[in-house]
C-alpha cells in the first residue's frame, strides 16, 4: 500500500479520519472552490493537452451549469450524498480519477481513489498539484475525506475497501471488472462499472465533398484530436469509420488530407505500432468480411462488407481504420452492437441521428456527438449520470 | 570457394528471386490465408528484385496456423519458445521441407565443424526433446545440431543443475579431440557458465568449438555483449572457438552463422534486406533497420519472406576479410514494444511487471 494522500500517516489512520466529517451537501462551496483552483492550475499544463481538457472542463461555466442542471433535477427533493465512494482509476488514462472524483466530490462525497501503479507520464503532473491543493488550509475539510492510493493487485486492499464504501466504480477492461466483481461489495453499496467499448465515426461523403479547404482542415484537424490524443486506444475514439453516401473522390480526398495533418502534427510512428498494424491487417484480411486493404504510413485502411464482434477485437490503434459503407445512416443500426459506445458524427441532421438511435436494437451506442468531441467527457457516461449514481434521494410524506 | 558462402551477388540474388517467385506462386495456389492476404493488399506477386518480393510479419504464425500442405502431410509442428501465457508460433513441416531442412543445416556449419563428427557436449537437458512430433525452438536446435556430433552428452540434469561430475568425465575420455560444443546463449550464461563460476571449479574445455544461438536479449539486461561472452567463456571453460548464430523457427533454412571474423553470413539459400522501422522502405547498408529473411526452403508453409522484429546492420557484402561471399551483418536486438495507451486494464500494471 502506498499513500500519495494523505501524507505520512498510516492507512488504518487515513481510514479513521475519512470518516470524520458527515459528507458534504451537493455543490458545497469549499468542494466548488477546490474545482476552481484545480481548474486554473490545470489550464496551465499546456504541454498536456489531456490535463488542459480536463481543466477547461472544470472551468467555473461549466460547474455552473452542472449545478443549474442539478438543482433544477432536485428541486422539491431530499438529494443526499451517498457516503464514501471508492474509485478504481484505469491504467491508462491518466485524467479519468479526477474526473470521476470531482464529480463524486460535488455530489458530496468522500472519495478514496487507487490509481494504477504504472509510471504514467500525466499522472505525476496531475498528482503533485492536487497534492499541492489539498495541503492548502481552505481546503481542509476535502483533504481529510480523501484517500488517494496505489497497491497490488495481491493486498486485500480492495476487499477492505469495497466493504467499507457505499459506491464503487470501476474503471477498467473486462478482465479487471470480472476480477474486482469478485470481491463483496458491502451490501448496501451500488456500483458504477465502465468495462471495454468500441467506438465509430460517421461520415456523409456527399457533404464533404462540398467543403471548401478551410473546413476540410478544420474537420480533419478535429478528428485528428478524436483518433490520436490517447493512440486511437481509448474506448470512445473512433475505429470503425462509416461512410454515408458513395462519393469516392470525397472519401479518398478526406484521407489523403487526413495523412497530411498527420504528418504535420509530427504524430511519433513508433516501429512496434507499424509492425502492429501490418500483422493486424493481414491477419484481418484472412476474414471473409474483410475487402481490401491499404497500409499507408500514417495508418492502415481495412474495408469490411460487415463488422462481426471478433473483427472489432482484433482492433489494434494507432491508426488503424475499419471502413464500412451504409446507404441511409439508419442502415447502420443493423451491426451495433451492445459494446459499441460513441458515434462521431459529421454530415446528418438531429433527425437522422434520432431515427437511427430509434432503429437500434441492441444495448449499443451511449453518446452520439459531432468530430471532434469524441473524447470530451460529461456527467452522463456510458448512459448513466453521475450524479445520480453519487447521490440518494430521502423521501419525506 | 566455400559452399555454401561461394555465390556472388548477381548471381546468388537471380538464383534465390526465381526460386521466391516460385515459393510465392506455390503459397497462392496451396494456402488460402496467405492468397487472401497478397490479394487483399494488392501486393504484386511475381516481382523482379528480392526487395520487392512481398513479405509477411513473423507475428502473423503466432496469430494465424498457415501451412501450404494438407493436414496428412504434416511430420513435423515446430513451435517457438515463448513464456507462459504468450502466443507461440506454429510452424507445419512436411518431409521434403523437413529433409531439406536438416541438409542445409549441415551444409552451413560445414565449413566450420568439418565432415567428421566430433564428440559433443549439449549444454542443455535431455528433457527438451521428449515430445518427437512437436518441437520447441530449444528441442528442434538441439536434435538439428545433433547431426554434427557423436557420443552426445547433455551437461544439464532435468533440474537445470550443470552435472559437473558427468562433464568432467567425457572431457577426460576425449582429451586431446576436438570437442564440439552447442547450447542456447542465455542457457549456457545462466546454467553453465554461472553454475562454474559458482562451484569455483576450473574447466578446460581443450580444442572446442561452441556453436550458440536464442538471442542475447537476458543477457544485455546483465551488460554482457559477445566479445565479453566469448572472452569468459575461454577463461572458465577453456572454450577455444565459439560462433553464434541468428536464426528463428518460422523460417526454417535461416541459419545465419558467424565467421571467422565474427560477422553473421547470408548462405546462398538465404538472404536478409533491412528495412527503415518505420517506412519499411529497404535502406543501405551500414544503416540499422529492420530485418527482412528470406529463404528458399519454406515450401509445407508460407514463410519464405518475413518481416522480423528484430534490428540489425549490413555490414558488407562478399567483400568479408574472413573470405565467405555473401551479406554480413550483426544483429542489434529486439525494437521496442508498443505501449500504447487506452481506458482498460486497471490492474495490468499491478501485477504483470
Amino acid at each position: 500500500m502506498n499513500l500519495f494522500w494523505p501524507e505520512n500517516i498510516a492507512f488504518e489512520s487515513a481510514m479513521e479520519q475519512l470518516s470524520f466529517y458527515k459528507p458534504n451537501k451537493p455543490f458545497d462551496q469549499e468542494v466548488v472552490a477546490f474545482t476552481q483552483a484545480l481548474s486554473k492550475r490545470f489550464l496551465r499544463i499546456r504541454e498536456l493537452p489531456e490535463i488542459v481538457a480536463l481543466g477547461y472542463w472544470l472551468r467555473k461555466a461549466n460547474i455552473k451549469e452542472m449545478q443549474a442542471a442539478f438543482e433544477q433535477g432536485a428541486a422539491q427533493k431530499k438529494v443526499r450524498a451517498r457516503g464514501t465512494v471508492f474509485h478504481i482509476a484505469p491504467s491508462n488514462v491518466d485524467t479519468i480519477f479526477v474526473y470521476s472524483w470531482m464529480l463524486s466530490l460535488l455530489a458530496g462525497n468522500r472519495n478514496i481513489i487507487r490509481i494504477s501503479s504504472k509510471e504514467q507520464k500525466g499522472l505525476n503532473v496531475l498528482l503533485q498539484i492536487i497534492i499541492e491543493e489539498l495541503t492548502r488550509p481552505e481546503f481542509q475539510k476535502i483533504a481529510q475525506q480523501t484517500i488517494i492510493c496505489t497497491y497490488g493487485h495481491e493486498e486485500n486492499a480492495t476487499a477492505v475497501l469495497s466493504s467499507a464504501c457505499q459506491t464503487r466504480v470501476i474503471w477498467g477492461g473486462d478482465v479487471t471488472i470480472s476480477a474486482i466483481r469478485s470481491v463483496p461489495l458491502a451490501p448496501l453499496a451500488n456500483e458504477l462499472t465502465f468495462p471495454d467499448r468500441f467506438s465509430l465515426a460517421v461520415l456523409n461523403s456527399e457533404i464533404i465533398s462540398k467543403l471548401n479547404e478551410k473546413e476540410l482542415d478544420n474537420l480533419v484537424e478535429q478528428f485528428y484530436n478524436d483518433v490520436f490524443w490517447f493512440d486511437q486506444m481509448a474506448c470512445s475514439s473512433p475505429r470503425l469509420i462509416v461512410w454515408s453516401g458513395d462519393n469516392q473522390e470525397a472519401i479518398n480526398k478526406f484521407w489523403t488530407v487526413f495523412a497530411q495533418k498527420i504528418q504535420q502534427k509530427q504524430y511519433e510512428l513508433m516501429a512496434a505500432t507499424q509492425v502492429l498494424k501490418y500483422t493486424t491487417s493481414l491477419v484481418l484480411a484472412t476474414e471473409s468480411v474483410v475487402g481490401n486493404l491499404e497500409n499507408g504510413l500514417y495508418f492502415s485502411r481495412v474495408k469490411l462488407s460487415d463488422v462481426p464482434a471478433d473483427v472489432r477485437e482484433r482492433h489494434c490503434g494507432g491508426g488503424m481504420f475499419y471502413e464500412y459503407t451504409v446507404e441511409t445512416l439508419k442502415d447502420l443500426a443493423g451491426v451495433l452492437i451492445d459494446k459499441d459506445q460513441t458515434i462521431a458524427y459529421f454530415g446528418f441532421e438531429r433527425e437522422e441521428l434520432e431515427n437511427l438511435v430509434d432503429a437500434i436494437t441492441t444495448r449499443g451506442i451511449d453518446r452520439i456527438v459531432p468530430i471532434g468531441k469524441a473524447l470530451e467527457f460529461t456527467g452522463v457516461w456510458d448512459g448513466q449520470s453521475f450524479l445520480t449514481s453519487f447521490t440518494r434521494e430521502v423521501i419525506i410524506i | 570457394m566455400i559452399a555454401p558462402y561461394h555465390l556472388e551477388r548477381q548471381q546468388k540474388s537471380a538464383q534465390l528471386l526465381d526460386k521466391l517467385n516460385a515459393l510465392t506462386k506455390w503459397h497462392m495456389d496451396n494456402c488460402q490465408e496467405y492468397k487472401a492476404m497478397l490479394e487483399k493488399s494488392d501486393a504484386v506477386q511475381q516481382v523482379d528484385t528480392l526487395e520487392e518480393v512481398p513479405y509477411l510479419p513473423v507475428q502473423v504464425f503466432k496469430l494465424l496456423e498457415l501451412k501450404s500442405i494438407s493436414q496428412e502431410e504434416i511430420v513435423k509442428v515446430l513451435t517457438s519458445s515463448g513464456t507462459t501465457g504468450q502466443q507461440v508460433s506454429k510452424i507445419y513441416l512436411d518431409k521434403e521441407t523437413s529433409v531439406a531442412q536438416t541438409k542445409i543445416l549441415v551444409e552451413v556449419m560445414k565449413p566450420l565443424l568439418g565432415s567428421k563428427r566430433l564428440p559433443m557436449i549439449i549444454l542443455d537437458t535431455k528433457s527438451v526433446l521428449k515430445d518427437r512430433k512437436s518441437f520447441s525452438a530449444r528441442g528442434a536446435g538441439i536434435l538439428g545440431f545433433s547431426n554434427f556430433g557423436r557420443k552426445h552428452f547433455y551437461a544439464l540434469n532435468d533440474d537445470m543443475s550443470l552435472d559437473i561430475v558427468g562433464l568432467q568425465a567425457f572431457l577426460k575420455e576425449f582429451a586431446g579431440q576436438k570437442i564440439l560444443l552447442f547450447g542456447f546463449t542465455f542457457m549456457i550464461w545462466q546454467y553453465v557458465y554461472k553454475e562454474v563460476i559458482a562451484s569455483d571449479i576450473k574447466i578446460d574445455c581443450g580444442d572446442s568449438i561452441l556453436i550458440h544461438g536464442g538471442g542475447w536479449k537476458k543477457l544485455k539486461d546483465e551488460a554482457v555483449d559477445s566479445s565479453t561472452f566469448n572472452r569468459l567463456l575461454h577463461e572458465q571453460l577453456g572454450i577455444r572457438e565459439v560462433h553464434n548464430y541468428y536464426g528463428m523457427v518460422e523460417q526454417v533454412g535461416s541459419i545465419f552463422v558467424e565467421c571467422s571474423m565474427g560477422h553473421l553470413h547470408t548462405p546462398s539459400y538465404a538472404d536478409i534486406i533491412i528495412r527503415n522501422p518505420i517506412t519499411f522502405e529497404p535502406i543501405p547498408y551500414g544503416e540499422q533497420g529492420l530485418i527482412q529473411v528470406l529463404s528458399e526452403l519454406p515450401k509445407s508453409y508460407p514463410g519464405h519472406s518475413l518481416l522480423t522484429e528484430d534490428l540489425g546492420t549490413i555490414h558488407g557484402e562478399d567483400d568479408c576479410l574472413c573470405g565467405w561471399k555473401g551479406k554480413y551483418f550483426s544483429v542489434a536486438g529486439r525494437i521496442p514494444k508498443a505501449e500504447l495507451r487506452g481506458c482498460s486494464d486497471t490492474f495490468q500494471g499491478g501485477t504483470k511487471r
